[in-house]
């Protein structure tokens, strides 16, 4: 398997140890695919349902999505691992340096790729050079009938038409975990809150928190012994910051 | 052709005309600019400068700044504790629109005035618990009656105040003057 120093990409940038901040585990081997993440997703986040016919078109808008594989021809078919997949939160991004606008930036202060939706022109070269094809595009301003407006999340800006859009890694819940602790005099404690899609899945299959701090869960299941995990196309230099355990019985 | 109409132009009569087209597109544009500044037109007209000159605390009717996003707009029933003591009430025709709504249950129809965009996540706890007053942004409320905006709520303004604030900590400039800070 080639490594990353193996690659002469001048694009892959190797300043020292990447560690982030905020990061997620996601264990393979007990999730079932059951797309609650992905509901939850929607519902957290205002993302529009576009509809059978713009679905056609591939233009269906979720922020998280679960993609399945299979082995073999049928009808010997063997299904491989459930596999969540949404904005990894590059530490390197590909999609930030194409951004005409700037709307797609490196947030310094949580570690996270920021999509800033006023400053969105909708070029969409972020979403073509995205790797891992997580990024989604608002079409049309699409009509949600009463009574599902009653159900917006506040915390959420509504996107409207012609802005991309993505993972934000619940970056509100971030914010008012942060807030709540602030007012409290105290740090943010590991566990104190969870992402949409961790929060909804029934087999704890997702674990969301701190990545540089070594007494998080995350942290601990990242790094505990010779671990399974392993981070998705990282041969490209991305330094994703979800980690995919897989075939190892946790 | 272009020049037929040029030379029509030219002549004292075309010239004339180029004035008052020029004059109306102007004039249109000074109104439809003004028209964005006007303080909007609200259910009763709330004399804030009344209300403070009491003595009234400005967390007494707008308690959600100290504690969330919003600083909320009392409810009617708020505004009933007192004017339900106050004779006046009872006759004033200014105050007949929140007689109307106590008896009825209806809320009143505020129409909010210092306002953000969609894409604005605003919060005022951290303003408040960083040591600014309510004046700081939406100016002397003691000198107004119907609320108004006294500066133009941008990005401009958030961020000059933000970036004096954070002055020489580093860590805070990062953190108030990220994207994801407001926008998300």
């Amino acid at each position: 398997m080639t490594t990353l120093s193996d690659l002469k990409i001048s694009e892959v940038k190797l300043e020292g140890e990447h560690v982030g901040k905020w990061g997620m585990v996601i264990d393979q081997d007990i999730c079932t695919g059951c797309q609650a993440c992905v509901a939850a997703c929607s519902m957290e986040n205002n993302i529009p349902f576009v509809g059978e016919e713009d679905s056609g078109y591939g233009r269906a808008m979720h922020w998280i999505r679960i993609e399945r594989f299979w082995e073999g021809e049928y009808p010997e078919v063997k299904m491989t691992n459930q596999q969540p997949m949404m904005c990894q939160q590059c530490g390197s991004a590909p999609c930030e340096p194409v951004c005409p606008a700037f709307a797609t930036v490196h947030s310094q202060a949580e570690q996270l790729n920021l999509q800033v939706y006023n400053r969105c022109v909708g070029t969409r070269y972020c979403a073509n050079n995205c790797p891992y094809q997580v990024r989604t595009f608002n079409w049309r301003d699409y009509q949600r009938p009463e009574p599902l407006p009653n159900q917006f999340n506040p915390d959420v800006t509504v996107r409207r038409r012609g802005v991309m859009e993505k993972c934000t890694f619940c970056i509100q819940r971030i914010h008012k975990a942060q807030d709540k602790a602030k007012s409290e005099g105290r740090e943010v404690a590991d566990g104190e809150f969870t992402t949409a899609c961790a929060q909804a899945c029934p087999s704890n299959a997702i674990t969301f928190g701190r990545i540089d701090k070594e007494d998080t869960l995350v942290y601990q299941m990242m790094h505990h012994g010779q671990s399974h995990g392993k981070k998705h196309l990282e041969e490209l230099g991305t330094l994703p910051s979800i980690t995919y355990m897989n075939g190892g019985g946790a | 052709m272009l020049k037929k109409i040029f030379d029509w132009l030219m002549q004292p009569l075309g010239l004339i005309a180029v004035g008052i087209v020029f004059l109306s597109v102007f004039s249109v544009a000074v109104y439809g600019l003004s028209a964005t500044q006007q303080t909007p037109e609200q259910p009763i007209q709330f004399p804030h400068k009344t209300h403070i000159g009491f003595g009234i605390q400005c967390l007494y009717c707008h308690p959600g700044a100290a504690k969330g996003p919003a600083a909320g707009i009392p409810s009617q029933a708020k505004c009933w504790a007192c004017h339900n003591q106050i004779e006046k009430t009872q006759t004033s025709v200014l105050l007949a629109p929140l007689k109307e709504a106590v008896l009825s249950g209806n809320s009143i129809q505020w129409v909010p005035v210092a306002i953000v965009p969609d894409f604005v996540q605003f919060n005022h706890r951290p303003h408040i618990a960083a040591g600014k007053n309510c004046e700081d942004c939406h100016g002397d409320m003691s000198q107004v009656n119907i609320a108004e905006n006294p500066q133009v709520l941008n990005m401009g303004f958030c961020l000059n105040c933000h970036i004096e604030t954070a002055g020489e900590d580093e860590e805070k400039l990062i953190k108030l003057t990220d994207c994801g800070t407001c926008h998300y």
